[in-house]
């Protein structure tokens, strides 16, 4: 929660429980969603609009794996193969009914909402890193029911999924697809922060700190754990409906389990907040996709010793950042960010750290 | 009913170097409560290392594995120094973090220096079937075991009879208590790591001359024996070996019997299957401390 501005009071109750609080947050709000939706498709190519479209889905899931991890506490490996349920749910009814987006894609909401139940029901009794296991051992498992679901999912040669229509309006290019990502990133962003400010999220965040206390509280622990999964899950089911749709094919190596690493990496560098998920996809994103354009430079110097060098130079510079953000920056870019907006808040004054 | 045989004494077999394996992680977890996520990918790392000093710069075996050893205790050594131990006292999710980008680390090293696929470790003993009642092995299987019982012994010799296995063994019990007995617990960290590295390379020594030095089923192998320690309870040295044995002999018999319905590939999951059953009903695993907590 961003602190008020010296000067600033609440002199109503709409005042006191709105999420843009001064009227200089609004003018910055505007001039960021401008930015996106009017500067951005105007200056960018297809091929960058394609690099924020997989962005943005990506935002969606790991604003998701932060419900849980980040607020709630529990570890998931898995977040993933619940992407990927999502997604082959979606293709599914899509390629097999011949059923609209706006169909598949909550029917494949609802029923990764509903996996995530099935695999949040373990957190009755265990927990902590118990849970994160449970949640390896769902992945594995979810991951061979795909590849082994015969003609309902066609194993590794991937299932189609048609594009997303509106009436005669097809979706059919990048910049289509960005301004409806787009709109389902801050509608998401827009309804967990929502969500964070009730009774549910600051459960949440009460069954983060302590079980034991927050029992103590009134809070119903396996609830609110069940809830935090299933919430997670829902997350990762549009996320992958999404994905799914835009890319036109899903195949099962889009949610190995180094997805689900990257994801709890993206929060690990962002920190615990949504702005943190935010910074911390775009971060990663944005780190890959150097190593994507060093490509060429890496396998000049690796060519001695193979051609598949990027993938590993990938995985040990991912290794790397993440352990260095563990060591040193354990908070994340959201306490960066948070110091930031204060030194503006506070200036000329220093900046408390 | 031969079929079945056959079926348990191969799972046996395999069992044992599970066992091997999941004791490298027990180690870990019981002095210092940091479950290696890493441990799939270190026992890659290590075969592969291995490989290399032997087969590619064709060192001799007497001043190879000296070398080896070195190498393994320098990795443990920095490890500990460098990047856990400044993580003492951040949350769960912190260490898991680590070891799981540590994981990463290797598997990168992995696929950046010695891509492909194809290489064999040079035989050390001649290869034939040893018939045993009905079941039929290679003789590469059994030595296997043999040298996974050695290590196992040889193991829990150390752990109960020396000093240094008394110092482990208390520092799994009490950091503060050791430390005011004069025990130096992050050198028992250090030496618990190097324990476990040792362990993770003689299990994916043995696995590589049964099956190759080969990533992919190096790193499923590391990764299954979470289900062994699960199953055998974190902080317990005998559990990990009986559910090591109890897992090879299910994962065997599920892929002998259910194969053939599900279209293959059914003892990739089996271990997991397992896993979540035991997380769901006895979540602290056959041998591992029941703490009371209600949630």
């Amino acid at each position: 929660m961003l602190k008020k501005p010296c000067g600033t009071f609440d002199e109503t109750y709409e005042k006191d429980t709105a999420l843009v609080r001064t009227p200089f947050r609004w003018v910055m709000l505007l001039l960021l969603l401008g930015g996106i939706f009017f500067l951005f498709p105007l200056i960018a190519n297809n091929y960058f609009l394609d690099v924020a479209n997989n962005l943005g889905i990506m935002i969606i899931a790991v604003i998701g794996l932060q419900i849980l991890v980040g607020f709630c506490g529990q570890i998931s490996l898995g977040h993933a193969a619940f992407m990927g349920v999502g997604a082959y749910i979606s293709a599914m009814i899509s390629f097999h009914f011949g059923w609209s987006f706006w169909i598949a894609m909550p029917c494949a909401a609802f029923f990764s909402g509903l996996l995530g139940v099935v695999v949040g029901l373990p957190a009755l009794k265990i927990r902590g890193f118990y849970i994160a296991v449970s949640t390896l051992a769902a992945h594995y498992i979810i991951l061979w029911v795909i590849l082994h679901g015969g003609k309902l999912t066609q194993g590794t040669s991937g299932l189609p999924a048609h594009e997303i229509q509106i009436g005669n309006f097809t979706f059919n290019n990048e910049i289509r697809m960005f301004y409806l990502i787009m709109i389902f990133v801050i509608a998401v962003i827009f309804l967990v922060n929502n969500m964070m400010r009730t009774k549910t999220g600051r459960a949440f965040l009460a069954v983060r700190d302590s079980d034991l206390a927050a029992e103590f509280m009134g809070v119903n622990v396996f609830r609110t754990k069940v809830l935090a999964f299933s919430m997670a899950s829902v997350c990762a089911g549009i996320s992958g409906s999404l994905m799914a749709h835009y890319q036109g094919i899903v195949t099962v190596e889009h949610f190995t389990l180094s997805d689900s690493i990257w994801m709890l990496g993206m929060l690990i560098i962002g920190g615990p907040t949504i702005t943190g998920a935010i910074l911390g996809t775009i971060f990663l994103k944005i780190l890959s996709q150097v190593v994507l354009f060093m490509a060429p430079w890496i396998g000049g110097i690796f060519t001695a010793f193979s051609g598949s060098s990027v993938a590993g130079f990938t995985q040990i510079f991912f290794g790397i950042v993440i352990l260095l953000f563990l060591v040193f920056e354990p908070r994340g870019l959201a306490h960066r960010w948070q110091i930031f907006l204060t030194t503006f808040r506070l200036w000329p004054f220093k900046t408390p750290l | 009913m031969s079929f079945f045989i056959q079926l348990i004494v191969s799972g046996i077999l395999s069992g044992a170097i599970y066992s091997l394996m999941a004791l490298a992680v027990v180690i870990i977890y019981k002095s210092s409560s940091i479950f290696n996520f890493a441990h799939g990918s270190m026992v890659a790392f290590t075969a592969f290392l291995l490989w290399s000093l032997i087969v590619q710069l064709n060192v001799p075996l007497l001043i190879s594995l000296p070398m080896f050893l070195v190498c393994l205790f320098g990795i443990g050594f920095l490890i500990q120094r460098l990047i856990l131990q400044p993580l003492t006292g951040q949350p769960l999710m912190a260490t898991i973090m680590a070891t799981i980008a540590l994981g990463d680390l290797f598997a990168g090293v992995v696929t950046l220096f010695w891509p492909g696929t194809g290489r064999t470790l040079p035989p050390v003993i001649p290869s034939h079937t040893i018939r045993l009642g009905r079941a039929v092995l290679s003789s590469e299987s059994l030595v296997n075991f043999f040298i996974c019982g050695i290590c196992l012994l040889a193991f829990s010799l150390f752990f109960r009879k020396t000093k240094m296995g008394l110092a482990m063994r208390g520092t799994a019990e009490d950091h503060t208590l050791a430390q005011s007995e004069g025990i130096r617990v992050s050198w028992i960290f250090v030496v618990s790591w190097v324990v476990g590295i040792l362990l993770a390379a003689v299990g994916g020594t043995l696995m590589s001359s049964l099956y190759g030095v080969n990533f992919v089923s190096l790193h499923g192998l590391g990764m299954k024996s979470l289900a062994v320690i699960i199953l055998g309870g974190l902080e317990s040295i005998p559990g990990a070996i009986i559910a090591g044995l109890i897992i090879g002999v299910g994962e065997s018999i599920g892929a002998g019997y259910l194969d053939p319905f599900v279209g293959g590939g059914f003892s990739e999951v089996t271990p997991f299957l397992i896993l979540l059953t035991v997380l769901i009903l006895k979540p602290y695993g056959l041998f591992g401390y029941e703490r009371i907590e209600r949630v």
